[in-house]
């Protein structure tokens, strides 16, 4: 009787493993067979069968850097460094800004009543429903007129305004979690009420603040229906770039993949911090505060 | 406290709202609202950004427009069979591997890490991932089905009825995580006791799944039903870069044929009424998520 039952539970075990590695091979197959194809040469790539093992080169990554005119030969760099410099700046500000407008807004919407509170959490709100291709036409036209279009002010405003609405909610959630003695017992203590936030409150929601930030980095880092209409040229940053790449050269598919790689690491090292965080952030702060 | 310290202690209340909330409003209005009043505004101008000269007002020319024309209905036809399709498969997969990675196991925080990950990178590069793997002739998938497999080689991209399959594929690939991660959540607030008392009753592994788990996790799994449906509606990068809306316009969502009118043809008014018209369907659907929204964070 017993004996049978042992053999059960390894079936069941040798299953479930199976179940396991097949997920994780489905999951990250594509990822890897991209990161090949970044270092195939071109006879390479459309090799039928694929080829799992080859000579690899990194012809496409010098490529994205460098490029060679065709005339004489002259070697010359890309504007690529540039892109990418346009991005970081753009995605890092605006996250910067959402994250510090948003924890102050958080703040109150959590401990101060006002008239229209819920009004005002409900617009934010909306810059998560919003399908940015509806408002991005009338925004095309202002900025264009304000002089914003491809300008990095015109796309960190914009990268602002869509970690704004996240922020807002997470923080919220965190400085609800914070039972209100603790600031009465600062406000005792004759600190102001602009004290007791700096000096207080902030230090206790760090690590919200940090995954925060996490999340509004990934979403403008990672956007494109903006930038592909904003960012034409000047701002232009990595996601519209990729873009490009695919339409001008007739599908280079090593630069392709070498760049859509590039574009992904980034997100590979933030989703290890805020890993533990992903439920929060994927929810608007609904479920899974900490 | 005296007179004149409650006086200043009530300005300075006031005075902090004003510098803590002005700020994001002012981001809000210039961004969201003002385009939102300009977009209708639009909609009922025969305007073209390109052509600003002979702007007429229309009416409701432009919707009828849209929504005389039998293309527009092709279009939402197929953006709801995406959507639907796309959420339906992302759901079960999702709550099935939710499901089946419940138990502990050694490396389970680690193999969650990785099957979570797909969610949070650039739809663009999504798209453009799996039209490499889905090419007719020497993409890998192909070469499973026919080289390995001995099927007939399927045009992915090529054909109207695959390259929907191909959407959904890449879409599942990307979003279902989202549903492992909410599913996960849900039923591990499912209390321990209930199981506990279920096996008691010597109840089988799917009557406590159907009975016990499944009610309790509801109405997590349906606020990330909601949350998907919302987020499909909108979607177009993955699209764009997998297929580009194509073979034809096959593959183009409602999102997809509006950015196409507003910015490569210029019909910046008929483009402002898709744009007004996708809005009331995702206000629909998102109404109801912050009625869900409000019910689950007051419970």
């Amino acid at each position: 009787m017993t004996g049978t039952m042992g053999k059960n539970a390894t079936v069941k075990n040798i299953v479930f493993t199976i179940i396991v590695v097949v997920l994780l091979i489905y999951t990250i197959f594509p990822l890897y067979w991209l990161f090949l194809a970044s270092l195939k040469t071109r006879v390479d790539l459309f090799t039928i069968p694929p080829k799992f093992s080859f000579e690899p080169t990194l012809e496409h990554f010098k490529k994205i850097f460098i490029y060679t005119t065709l005339e004489t030969g002259e070697q010359q760099q890309t504007r690529y460094l540039f892109w990418l410099l346009n991005s970081v700046l753009t995605a890092g500000i605006g996250t910067l800004l959402a994250v510090t407008l948003g924890t102050m807004a958080g703040y109150i919407n959590s401990r101060m009543e006002y008239r229209g509170k819920k009004d005002f959490m409900f617009f934010v709100l909306s810059t998560r429903m919003l399908p940015p291709v509806a408002v991005i036409v009338p925004l095309y036209i202002v900025f264009a007129k304000l002089h914003l279009a491809d300008t990095r002010l015109g796309m960190i405003l914009l990268y602002t305004m869509i970690g704004l609405g996240l922020a807002t909610w997470i923080m919220k959630g965190f400085f609800d979690n914070i039972p209100k003695e603790v600031e009465e017992a600062a406000f005792v203590n004759g600190y102001t009420r602009f004290q007791v936030f700096i000096k207080v409150l902030v230090p206790m929601v760090k690590g919200g603040i940090a995954a925060t930030a996490g999340f509004c980095f990934i979403f403008a880092w990672n956007e494109f229906t903006f930038a592909s209409i904003i960012a034409t040229r000047y701002a232009m940053t990595l996601p519209p770039r990729i873009v490009a790449f695919m339409g001008t050269s007739g599908f280079e598919w090593g630069v392709v993949a070498a760049s859509g790689f590039i574009l992904i690491i980034p997100i590979f090292v933030l989703f290890i911090f805020i890993r533990k965080y992903i439920l929060m952030g994927m929810t608007f702060g609904v479920l899974g505060r900490k | 406290m005296s007179d004149y310290d409650q006086k200043k202690y009530e300005r300075n209340e006031k005075l902090i709202k004003l510098l803590f909330l002005w700020p994001s409003l002012a981001i809000l209005l210039f961004l969201i609202a003002y385009p939102f009043v300009m977009l209708i505004y639009y909609s009922f101008f025969n305007f073209s950004f390109l052509r600003q000269a002979n702007t007429k007002f229309i009416g409701l020319t432009n919707y009828l427009l849209i929504l005389t024309d039998t293309y527009t209905w092709e279009r939402f036809i197929f953006t709801f069979k995406y959507v639907g399709l796309s959420v339906s498969i992302q759901f079960i997969l999702g709550i099935l591997i939710a499901w089946l990675l419940q138990r502990n196991f050694r490396g389970k925080d680690a193999v969650f890490t990785v099957v979570l990950m797909p969610m949070m990178f650039c739809p663009i590069v999504v798209g453009l991932l799996w039209r490499y793997m889905f090419n007719t002739e020497w993409g890998i998938i192909n070469y499973f089905l026919h080289n390995l497999l001995g099927f007939a080689r399927v045009e992915w991209l090529g054909m109207e009825q695959n390259s929907l399959w191909a959407t959904i594929i890449a879409n599942t690939w990307m979003w279902t995580p989202f549903m492992v991660l909410l599913a996960s959540a849900a039923f591990s607030s499912v209390p321990k006791y209930l199981y506990e008392a279920a096996s008691v009753d010597r109840a089988s592994g799917w009557f406590k799944f159907t009975n016990i788990t499944l009610p309790l996790s509801a109405p997590i799994l349906v606020l990330a039903l909601i949350f998907r449906l919302m987020d499909e509606m909108k979607q177009f990068d993955l699209i764009y870069t997998l297929t580009g809306g194509g073979p034809g316009d096959a593959t183009q969502t409602v999102s997809f044929t509006l950015y196409k009118t507003a910015f490569q043809y210029f019909y910046t008014g008929e483009g402002s009424a898709w744009a007004f018209i996708l809005l009331i369907i995702i206000i629909g659907l998102s109404s109801i998520l912050i009625r869900l929204l409000n019910y689950l964070s007051e419970r």
